[in-house]
């Protein structure tokens, strides 16, 4: 992995095939920061029986979808 | 309760007036298409009007209703659909170059439910650009201005549907909210605004931007015209997979108590004071709100929710990675064709990583948990919609909702009923709001709560000044 976050920008640009417009490097570099910081708040640490909220509502009672 | 101004009625006005056959769909239809004539080019609230068609739907519904056979309230009545709503025959473009000429072959599930209850459709409302691109001047159709001042943001991504609802163009409409995009055109343009419980209103046939946080609901005058619009789209559809299969109750029944006596509410004060500092106004219009509500007998404590930067990053990260499953053949396709903003909003979602959308997931379960935990001891939650009125167009940058983000994103991701009522006005006479957020599936008590509180308060008095 690319050692600073433009370079990891770039790097993950070239590896999903993304076809920018002229002027949208910039605008889309500025939001990938954002979406980085994004993912460092939502985290990782999770203890290993937590899982992902597949049906959505854990709400105590409520039916599951069928 | 006079026709004089037949623009103003609210629908349950309207209905009791068409009911008591004293006012016909037809001349109530063309009051509508009058104003919307005379200020749509002004509001750009529309992006299409369906003249004649809403006229020959009045004509049917003057006759049914005079041959004995009265649907419910919304017979007669004019609303309009959000252009992400298909209208079979009707183009359905989203706001897009990429969707112009888009003629869908049938109606969206909630389109139809509304035909059948006899609403008259006036037209297509303006829409953010897949309900996504912000407030745009790069896109075929110009943004949706704000009644109450037209050179200010009515907010989106329903935006045609709060400055139609509020400048009178329609009685009611519906939006679709992902990430408060029913509540916060409602905060601004002074509606009321519901975002339904996950699950208690069909999507299918309206473009989807984020499969899990998607929901459909109405934006309208009173919080009872919108318990009315709730009824008549509610319940289970095979066609929507996140529908749930659940016992729809009477809505406008729920809201006849006068007093919210052993109802509690709990103010997530943490939100607008810690988390991001809402106006001086706002916080004192929530102050008194919260003062209105113990009057009509509800008791009011403080509920700690888990901070709001983290919703707003589980829900991004979600609505990012979802959006850009759906669009990503046309931004490799046609990259051009979008709007800028649009273009830059779903493309970040390439960039959200299987790991980083399960680790988002994960979050949301978590936070669903915790949420549904701190409410165990309460009815409602309140907080403000939004941290402020409504800015200047000339003001709004790229990144202004991350900025100043509004405590709307946190219920997108549980899934809970929420609800945006105005609560006074500013300095400079702009709406100001209040946000009533329930148990998931207990939209009845919300409505109750918004109900309760309109009537005791003279917001609703006021309308926009529009020549």
């Amino acid at each position: 992995m690319a050692d600073s976050i433009e370079a990891q920008f770039t790097a993950e640009t070239v590896l999903l095939a993304l076809r920018l417009l002229p002027g949208q490097e910039s605008s889309l570099a500025a939001a990938y920061v954002a979406l980085r910081e994004m993912v460092a708040l939502v985290g990782a640490d999770y203890p290993m029986e937590v899982e992902p909220a597949h049906v959505f509502l854990p709400i105590a009672g409520a039916e599951r979808r069928p | 309760m006079t026709a004089a101004d037949p623009c103003f009625l609210t629908v349950a006005e309207a209905a009791s007036l068409i009911a008591a056959k004293q006012l016909s769909p037809v001349e109530l239809t063309r009051a509508y298409l009058d104003r919307i004539e005379r200020l749509n080019g002004t509001l750009h609230a529309y992006v299409r009007v369906l003249h004649d068609q809403a006229l020959t739907a009045a004509r049917m519904a003057t006759e049914e209703i005079s041959a004995g056979h009265y649907r419910g309230p919304l017979h007669g009545v004019p609303i309009g659909l959000k252009d992400i709503y298909d209208t079979a025959g009707v183009p359905t473009e989203g706001g897009s170059k990429l969707c112009l000429g888009r003629i869908p072959a049938s109606d969206a599930t909630t389109t139809t439910l509304l035909k059948k209850a006899g609403a008259i459709l006036l037209g297509k409302l303006t829409t953010w650009e897949f309900a996504i691109g912000g407030t745009a001047f790069d896109t075929p159709f110009p943004p949706a201005r704000n009644p109450w001042n037209v050179e200010r943001d009515p907010a989106g991504s329903s935006s045609g549907s709060g400055a139609a609802v509020a400048a009178g163009l329609c009685a009611a409409a519906m939006g679709s909210d992902t990430g408060g995009s029913i509540r916060w055109p409602a905060a601004w343009c002074g509606l009321a605004g519901l975002k339904p419980s996950y699950g208690r209103v069909s999507r299918a046939g309206i473009m989807p931007l984020s499969f899990s946080l998607d929901h459909a609901g109405p934006l309208t005058w009173t919080v009872e015209d919108a318990a009315i619009m709730l009824q008549a789209v509610a319940g289970h559809d095979p066609r929507d997979p996140a529908s749930a299969d659940r016992p729809v109750p009477d809505f406008r029944a729920a809201l006849a108590a006068p007093e919210l006596r052993g109802i509690r509410l709990g103010v997530a004060r943490s939100m607008f004071e810690r988390d991001c500092v809402a106006s001086d106004e706002t916080r004192a219009a929530f102050d008194r709100s919260v003062e209105v509500l113990r009057g009509l007998g509800a008791s009011v404590t403080e509920v700690e929710l888990p901070p709001l930067a983290l919703y707003g990053a589980a829900a991004y990260l979600i609505a990012r990675g979802e959006g850009f499953a759906i669009h990503e053949k046309t931004l490799r396709e046609r990259p051009e064709d979008y709007g800028a903003l649009a273009r830059d909003r779903l493309m970040i979602g390439a960039y959200v990583r299987a790991s980083d959308m399960v680790q988002a997931m994960r979050r949301r379960r978590m936070l669903a948990e915790a949420t549904a935990a701190a409410m165990a001891e309460f009815d409602a939650i309140l907080l403000p919609t939004v941290p402020d009125a409504a800015p200047l167009l000339a003001e709004l940058g790229p990144y202004f909702s991350s900025e100043r983000p509004p405590y709307m994103r946190p219920f997108n991701l549980t899934g809970q009923p929420a609800l945006s009522v105005c609560n006074g006005f500013d300095r400079l006479g702009l709406p100001l709001s209040l946000q009533i957020v329930g148990r998931c599936f207990d939209d009845a008590t919300v409505l109750r709560i918004g109900h309760a509180y309109e009537r005791a308060t003279p917001w609703r008095e006021r309308r926009p000044q529009l020549q």
